[in-house]
């Protein structure tokens, strides 16, 4: 029996999975372990692809993935949570009724939007495309619903794992280790944004105090 | 080697050595040697363009040589900015300062030059990265918070333009087959009909998203006011520009393959709607939010909006001479915006400060009585911006509306309202920021050498608007016709 299709949809699963939970999981620390089980899965999803279509890059790719986004991204996701002391924090946001109803919407757009367009690609992309399409989705809206900069970043870096999930499906498609390196870069980045750009002092209110400082000031 | 590669990685390269030199002045004039060889490097660009990845065609020539004479002008007027501020401490780290100054010249550059979707995805997310580091640099809460807008947005529309990206090579398997050609512009250009226009239209709209973010237009523009105000002066506005650029033309060549799809009978839609309708967005939004700033640096934020969204609409129109307008108005526009922002730079500066926060139009009014250079260098960039005759972006803005009776005349109404409320909006600004009483304690002050630059963009703008050489005109419409 040919094992390629349903293991690598079973993997798109488990991410999508994952993606659905970040949704209605408000503790931060609980979020960076579901973000970091979307990476390992990743990185199987990755491996995977690679046997199956006889690519080394793809290779490369789920090494970069396991190193950098299933190990150190939570390392250091977690100490920053140590650092700013939000172990227990709980965050506010839509009830979770409504974020999961919304995200099953986004979930049924990806797939109506991409399954009839796509009747004559290659299938192993088709149904992979549709998965990673709604992982991008969610994490989208994890941005949209939270306030605090930190589940931002993660709902951000979901959303990437989502972008890789489509690169390494593309038959052939060429520099996908380079374009999840370059992703990376920025991931990481933001990662070390909230870090050094000490956002702890407008955790809460990301998006209200300096914008009242702009407002004093006169825009 | 071709002159392209050497123009796009010189200043990559030349980064990290600038990130070492510890003396601001030193750093600043490094600079601005960088920013004349790389100039220097462009002009010749067309002579060896390259292949492969990096192979310049002639929109990227054009636009390449553009994008370096800004960084030259702006890295001249850099160094009386840097001599002016290094004392003050509005910039804490002038090491990445300009080192990011030449990571933007070089992605911007790439962005230009790339012959690759793939690569030219990387560079506006370098670009990205140099511009949103860049902002963060006076460490300031609001500046932070610029900064962090701008790469949660600017990062949200990387994403959906890498995603785009991909399926624009999913498209191009039946036409082209796996492989690096599926992600060259050239060849896919050249297959446009046959690419799978369903899957090219939902990549449209990614893309159309995700650089329509880079291009601040409508529902995506909100980190560009903030990061022009916040940041350091000239590497977030004069040098952002050429960026806008970046990203408007890869929406343009994107629109090419969907319209050349559509045209072919293919399954893609008709991009000229998309483009319209978030280019009027723009145009419209800016002509009800302008009147209402008070920061003079977040008022032209705002009007860069506006001409991005003119830009895109000229695009929407569609035909050769919408996008000869299109093209010709980004041209004069980024001259005539770097003119404006390097003057008020100048004109903050001889009012005390040029960091963040002094360019309110109050602090910046009756600037005549400060120095009758800048004022009038000042009052001539606003008023440029205004698109009334004898300013430059007259012709382009005239060819656009001028388009739009003959093709798509309903929507002139709007348009004509859109530019007729920024133009009041702008031009009210012009007296009082030159002829009204200057706040207290004003003394008239020399305005330096710098000011020669400001003329010179404006020299350059009214040549190229009144009477453009016709190598430009020919190479211009070359690149219309082909991209209609």
């Amino acid at each position: 029996m040919n094992l390629v299709y349903p293991l690598a949809h079973l993997l798109g699963a488990v991410m999508l999975l994952c993606a659905f939970a970040l949704l209605s999981q408000r503790r931060l620390v609980a979020m960076i372990a579901l973000y970091q089980m979307e990476a390992l899965t990743l990185t199987a999803a990755a491996f995977w692809q690679g046997f199956a279509q006889h690519e080394a890059d793809l290779y490369l790719t789920g090494v970069i993935t396991l190193i950098i986004k299933a190990v150190l991204a939570p390392i250091a996701l977690r100490r920053i949570v140590r650092h700013f002391n939000l172990i227990r924090a709980v965050e506010t946001a839509m009830p979770i009724g409504v974020s999961m109803i919304l995200g099953v919407g986004l979930v049924g757009v990806a797939v109506l939007v991409v399954l009839p367009i796509t009747v004559n690609a290659v299938t192993l992309t088709r149904e992979d495309l549709a998965i990673s399409l709604s992982v991008v989705l969610l994490g989208l809206l994890v941005m949209t619903t939270r306030r605090s900069a930190l589940s931002q970043v993660i709902g951000f870096l979901s959303t990437e794992n989502g972008l890789v999930l489509a690169a390494i499906g593309m038959p052939g498609m060429p520099f996908v280790a380079e374009l999840s390196v370059a992703l990376l870069v920025l991931v990481a980045l933001l990662v070390v944004g909230v870090f050094v750009f000490r956002i702890r002092e407008h955790f809460d209110t990301l998006d209200l105090r300096g914008i009242e400082e702009i407002e004093r000031r006169g825009r | 080697m071709s002159a392209a590669i050497l123009a796009v990685f010189l200043p990559l390269l030349a980064a990290p050595v600038l990130g070492l030199v510890g003396a601001p002045m030193l750093g600043a004039w490094a600079n601005f040697w960088l920013a004349a060889v790389v100039f220097a490097v462009t002009l010749t660009v067309f002579v060896s363009p390259g292949s492969g990845l990096i192979h310049a065609d002639t929109l990227g020539v054009i636009f390449g040589m553009l994008t370096a004479f800004i960084a030259l002008t702006t890295a001249a007027a850099n160094i009386a900015f840097v001599r002016g501020e290094q004392g003050q401490g509005s910039v804490r780290r002038w090491r990445v300062y300009h080192a990011m100054c030449a990571v933007m010249l070089g992605t911007t550059l790439m962005g230009l030059y790339a012959d690759n979707i793939g690569l030219l995805w990387v560079a506006v997310e370098g670009a990205t990265i140099s511009a949103t580091l860049g902002v963060s640099l006076p460490r300031t809460p609001t500046a932070l918070e610029a900064a962090w807008k701008y790469f949660v947005l600017g990062g949200v529309g990387i994403a959906l333009a890498l995603f785009g990206t991909m399926l624009t090579y999913l498209a191009a398997q039946p036409a082209l087959g796996p492989g690096l050609n599926a992600m060259s512009f050239a060849a896919l250009s050249a297959n446009a009909a046959h690419l799978d226009g369903a899957l090219m239209t939902l990549a449209f709209v990614f893309l159309l998203f995700g650089y329509g973010t880079k291009a601040a237009l409508v529902p995506l523009h909100g980190w560009l006011p903030d990061a022009y105000a916040e940041g350091p002066a000239p590497l977030t506005t004069t040098l952002s520009g050429p960026m806008l650029n970046v990203a408007l033309i890869a929406i343009l060549r994107f629109r090419h393959l969907m319209q050349a799809n559509f045209s072919a009978g293919g399954a893609a839609m008709n991009p000229g709607p998309f483009l319209l309708t978030l280019g009027l967005a723009s145009l419209l939004l800016t002509a009800f939010s302008l009147a209402r700033r008070r920061d003079s640096r977040r008022f032209f934020g705002f009007s860069s909006i506006e001409h991005s969204g003119l830009t895109m609409f000229a695009f929407g129109v569609g035909g050769a001479t919408a996008i000869f307008a299109g093209l010709l108005h980004m041209i004069l526009h980024t001259l005539v915006k770097s003119a404006l922002f390097q003057a008020l730079i100048r004109g903050a500066a001889l009012r005390g400060s040029a960091a963040p926060g002094n360019y309110g139009f109050s602090h910046l009014r009756g600037m005549m009585a400060t120095n009758k250079f800048v004022g009038w260098g000042l009052g001539a960039c606003v008023f440029a911006l205004v698109g009334l005759p004898p300013s430059g972006l007259f012709t382009s803005e005239f060819l656009i509306v001028s388009q739009t009776i003959q093709r798509i005349p309903v929507l002139s109404l709007p348009l004509g309202f859109g530019l007729l409320l920024c133009a009041i909006a702008i031009i009210r600004n012009i007296g009082p920021l030159m002829f009204d009483p200057a706040p207290a304690g004003t003394k008239p002050v020399p305005a330096g050498r710098g000011m020669a630059l400001v003329f010179l963009h404006l020299g350059i703008v009214l040549v190229v608007a009144f009477a453009m050489p016709p190598m430009l005109v020919v190479a211009l419409s070359g690149i219309s016709a082909g991209l209609q």
